[in-house]
């Protein structure tokens, strides 16, 4: 008798469970777009072909916003960079982008985070030799007092035959270290080897686009 | 007498839940798909604008892409995509959170004491591989979206079991304490092709993105 007790009492457990599963499932079964009232139904063949126009001429206008020239494509994940122009590849190129490390001013003053940044941006200027103007972070990374006079920060050969600046600071430069090219090691700027830099370098001018993600 | 009392009563409660289930399933309307295209291009020309970049989840297409001014800049194909819960608003969402086990953790670089360990300073990367390829995006609207890769091997496929049972049953019912809170809540569940596109998409969506799910 106390057997069958239990066992009709789990049966109604596991009934109700399934009931409440069922329910939920239910409930929570996705909606189609048009259940939401927002999507009005084009029977009207005049009104979906004015649908159809209006729709293409927005794609033309989303179209008419991308590049109309060679523009730069950075994928700071695989560490690789395109130029292109329209559907085209015009090269592909082994980068290093951003470590993603943190630096942290003793004394914790100011915090660098060394990311690649990310989204649309554009050549700002281009120089041949570069020389580098070391920020604060480069001096306290290397455990050095940070100079007074700007001279003292200026450091050449360090940043390949050419430099590209996109702004705030970020260039897409030369390397000492082509070993390290494909891995993420940068302090934000993007390295390039020195072939594909000069190819990058002449393709590229003041305000082609560069897309990083 | 083929059937007892209680073998009767247990086809009735399955009978009425199978009618219940579909009478509840979407009636299928008509040719939508102009309508949703233009309210995508609509949607799609406003992110397009900004210099931000953006994503566009293609539901039928089973494709997301990365965008910037209208330019494609990355796309993953989706192996399998499920859904439950609120339809997905037809307007701009934003990712409000990432969340996964464990989280890629960045280095933090130690200053060098002197001029010596200055000169051997080699930085830690944090690179594709150490993304997660199994997480949650919560985005904007109480829409959760799972993200996993395929399950090659015997523990991943232990783990896409353990997410199966959890979709299936936890999920639904979470769905139920939810609305009756009146939140709003949406799930959908991606599978894709492998690891690193899932890592890479981990990458690419920083937190604050915009972007647009179209059942295109």
């Amino acid at each position: 008798m106390k057997k069958k007790t239990i066992r009709v009492s789990l049966l109604a457990l596991v009934a109700v469970l399934v009931i409440l599963e069922a329910v939920a499932i239910i409930v929570a079964w996705p909606k189609a777009a048009t259940e939401t009232g927002l999507l009005p139904e084009q029977d009207d063949q005049k009104a979906a072909a004015k649908l159809k126009a209006e729709t293409a001429a927005l794609q033309k206008k989303i179209g008419a916003l991308a590049p109309k020239s060679v523009f730069i494509v950075i994928d700071s994940a695989r560490n690789s960079l395109v130029l292109k122009t329209g559907g085209k590849d015009l090269l592909q190129a082994v980068v290093s982008c951003g470590s993603g490390s943190i630096l942290e001013e003793p004394g914790g003053k100011r915090t660098w985070i060394f990311d690649t940044p990310r989204g649309e941006f554009q050549v700002k200027y281009k120089v041949v030799d570069p020389t580098w103007v070391k920020p604060d972070w480069a001096f306290i990374e290397e455990g050095k007092e940070i100079p007074k006079k700007q001279e003292d920060r200026l450091e050449s050969g360090v940043l390949g035959d050419y430099a590209l600046g996109f702004g705030d600071g970020y260039f897409i430069h030369g390397t000492l270290y082509s070993r390290l090219l494909g891995r993420s090691v940068t302090h934000g700027c993007v390295r390039v080897g020195d072939k594909d830099l000069k190819a990058v370098y002449q393709a590229a001018s003041v305000g082609t686009k560069i897309f990083i993600f | 007498m083929p059937f007892g009392a209680t073998t009767r009563g247990w086809a009735f409660i399955a009978l009425v839940v199978l009618v219940i289930l579909f009478s509840s399933l979407p009636a299928g309307g008509g040719d939508q798909t102009a309508s949703l295209e233009n309210r995508l291009a609509k949607e799609e020309i406003l992110l397009a604008k900004t210099p931000s970049l953006y994503f566009i989840v293609y539901l039928k297409s089973k494709v997301i892409a990365l965008k910037s001014r209208g330019l494609t800049l990355q796309e993953w194909k989706i192996l399998s995509l499920h859904a439950w819960g609120d339809t997905l608003p037809l307007s701009a969402l934003t990712l409000e959170k990432k969340s996964t086990l464990f989280p890629p953790k960045r280095t933090k670089i130690k200053p060098a004491a002197n001029e010596e360990e200055a000169a051997t300073f080699e930085l830690d990367a944090l690179e594709l591989k150490d993304m997660p390829s199994r997480f949650t995006f919560f985005l904007s609207g109480g829409i959760r979206v799972f993200v996993r890769p395929k399950a090659r091997g015997f523990f991943p496929r232990l783990g896409n079991f353990g997410h199966l049972i959890v979709w299936n049953v936890w999920v639904p019912l979470k769905n139920v304490f939810l609305q009756m809170r009146k939140k709003p809540f949406g799930s959908i569940d991606i599978k894709l092709e492998n690891k690193e596109d899932a890592q890479s998409v981990y990458w690419a969506f920083p937190d604050g993105i915009k972007g647009v799910a179209f059942p295109i």
